[in-house]
């Protein structure tokens, strides 16, 4: 369980995180979605009692993360994958943490297992890690004190699509036996396949929140048609709302609706799906459209 | 939306569960372990260390060999030619150990196991502290097999004894220059930085302070080398130990309180 209220972060004249409320329940992933240079880092470390807040708070467990008895049993932490002494090994790093944390030895060996580190690898420096390899060793790191909560900054950047596919079993593994889940991730498709709730944010603010399924089905239905432009009108009469979504329609009524349409108006449908992720993805470059770097077509 | 497993790719398990946590920090005395590991499991530390042990062994080879043969070496004699290089050397594993938390990062990890910053700087400060204190009793050592190896290849008699108080201002000596480098790292948050001050900063002022006609009253206050000397040979006075304390609070105790602050209240990132 995490809870923010009202956090605030100022730097000089910048605010990088404004005003921002969330909670994070047990037994699910929870997606924090944003663009670069959002907030999210700055907000996940805050959480972590590693940046001051300017104003709010943000507790883990129902204390703030400072207050925590050896955290590492209670909070599994991946803020940076990079962030680890190069001329360290995998296995060191790992044995640096049981150590701090209490835990027996073997413990090191387990995870390193766990996430596909092998004896040879675990015995090399970190600086000579790709950072897929970095982000194994995070992980295992994270997982190390069997925490509750678990807290990953941009988790799946530079895993290879089996090691998405690997991570996301486990998170989802993990939040099914109780476990919180907060990751972040600027890749809508990462998060969305995992995600059970998702928080966008975008500079520095909520700009929306709630389960996955709900923010989905609002994005509406996608659909194709052998003649879009004559289904087009047929959709605009019936009142359904309707606009170019890649080489279909996207539009703001049920599968279930629009087939009907279809069928009494004798339309041959090629696809009709919820919009999902295309719907998803819409919804966040249309929300964070004002933060981003690149202009985002219309 | 339904997702198809691929075949091959089993569900990941998931690690043992492990008995709750006992609600208790984590104790002390498990820090500074793991401060001293991380101290000696990079190579930067390692090799500092073997650079100590070399430079060591070569000053006492140029004491062995150098002078007329038969002329008295004592015990005391060593033991000051194997601390120097050591106080120039062991603040650096204190500066690197404080210092590589921000310039490796490391930092995101250590006060995410543990937040209490200050005890962290704590757990740093007694790691180096009984790191200086065990590279100390090796130069002891060193110094009975120099003196004893001298004697034999060089004649002479020289003085076995060793008093307390040069043992004593030796062990002194030695805990202030851990303890600024442990400062510098502190205040710097940044190796290069905090090294070239270590080594530069109390130098340039030696020279300046020699330099400048009108500095030379506060001279002697303010050099912290040249206030240690007296305590390697035990020949310090009351005015030393005034000039020590002056020079010691300005230029250990003063940086290590900022470095602390800086600890408390900087962003790690």
């Amino acid at each position: 369980m995490i809870t923010v209220e009202t956090l605030t972060k100022r730097y000089g004249g910048y605010t990088a995180v404004d005003d921002v409320s969330f909670t994070v329940r047990p037994g699910a992933v929870t997606g924090f979605l944003g663009p670069n240079g959002a907030g999210k880092s700055t907000c996940l470390r805050i959480l972590c009692g590693l940046t001051p807040a300017s104003t709010g708070r943000a507790t883990v467990l129902g204390r703030s993360y400072a207050a925590l008895p050896n955290p590492g049993r209670h909070v599994g932490v991946l803020l940076d994958a990079s962030a680890q002494h190069a001329g360290r090994t995998g296995r060191e790093v790992l044995t640096l943490g049981a150590l701090t944390m209490g835990l027996a030895r073997s413990r090191v060996g387990e995870l390193l297992e766990l996430v596909g580190l092998s004896e040879a690898e675990a015995g090399r420096r970190v600086g000579n890690y790709s950072l897929g390899m970095r982000q194994r060793l995070g992980i295992a790191h994270a997982l190390l004190g069997d925490p509750e909560v678990l807290i990953l900054d941009e988790p799946a950047n530079g895993l290879d699509p089996a090691g998405i596919r690997w991570m996301r079993t486990l998170l989802r593994g993990y939040a099914d036996q109780g476990g919180t889940v907060l990751l972040s991730s600027h890749l809508l498709h990462e998060i969305e396949v995992v995600a059970d709730e998702l928080l966008v944010i975008g500079r520095g603010k909520i700009v929306a929140q709630g389960p996955k399924t709900e923010l989905m089905q609002a994005t509406g239905t996608a659909v194709r048609s052998t003649d879009d432009i004559a289904f087009e009108r047929v959709l605009a009469d019936a009142g359904v709302q309707t606009r170019a979504a890649g080489d279909g329609l996207q539009v703001s009524a049920t599968p279930a609706q629009i087939g009907a349409l279809a069928a009494r108006h004798g339309v041959v449908l090629t696809h009709l799906a919820p919009a999902g992720s295309t719907g998803l993805e819409d919804m966040f470059l249309r929300l964070t459209a004002a933060d981003a770097r690149e202009a985002v077509p219309a | 939306m339904t997702t198809i497993e691929s075949p091959q790719i089993t569900a990941p398990k998931l690690p043992a569960r492990l008995p709750e946590p006992d609600g208790r920090a984590v104790p002390f005395a498990r820090l500074v372990h793991v401060e001293l590991r991380k101290i000696l499991d990079t190579r930067a530390g390692r090799w500092l260390l073997i650079g100590i042990a070399g430079v060591t062994a070569l000053v006492v080879g140029i004491v062995i060999f150098t002078g007329s043969a038969g002329s008295h070496k004592d015990l005391s004699d060593f033991l000051a030619a194997t601390v120097i290089p050591q106080s120039i050397l062991l603040p650096l594993l204190g500066i690197i150990t404080v210092t590589s938390e921000w310039t490796q990062r490391t930092g995101l990890v250590t006060f995410a196991l543990e937040p209490d910053r200050t005890r962290v700087g704590r757990s740093k400060l007694v790691s180096a502290i009984l790191l200086g204190l065990l590279v100390l009793a090796i130069a002891v050592v060193l110094a009975v097999v120099a003196t004893g190896l001298c004697q034999a290849l060089r004649g002479g008699h020289p003085v076995w004894s060793l008093d307390a108080a040069t043992l004593g201002g030796v062990v002194l000596a030695q805990l202030l220059a851990v303890v600024q480098g442990v400062s510098f790292g502190l205040v710097l948050q940044n190796t290069p930085a905090a090294i070239v001050s270590y080594l530069v900063l109390p130098q340039a002022w030696s020279i300046v302070g020699t330099l400048v006609h009108g500095l030379h009253g506060v001279q002697p206050w303010l050099d912290l080398n040249a206030a240690t000397t007296p305590l390697l040979d035990a020949s310090m006075t009351a005015e030393n130990w005034a000039e020590l304390g002056v020079a010691a609070l300005v230029w250990v105790v003063l940086p290590l309180i900022a470095g602390v602050v800086r600890l408390r209240r900087s962003e790690v990132k």
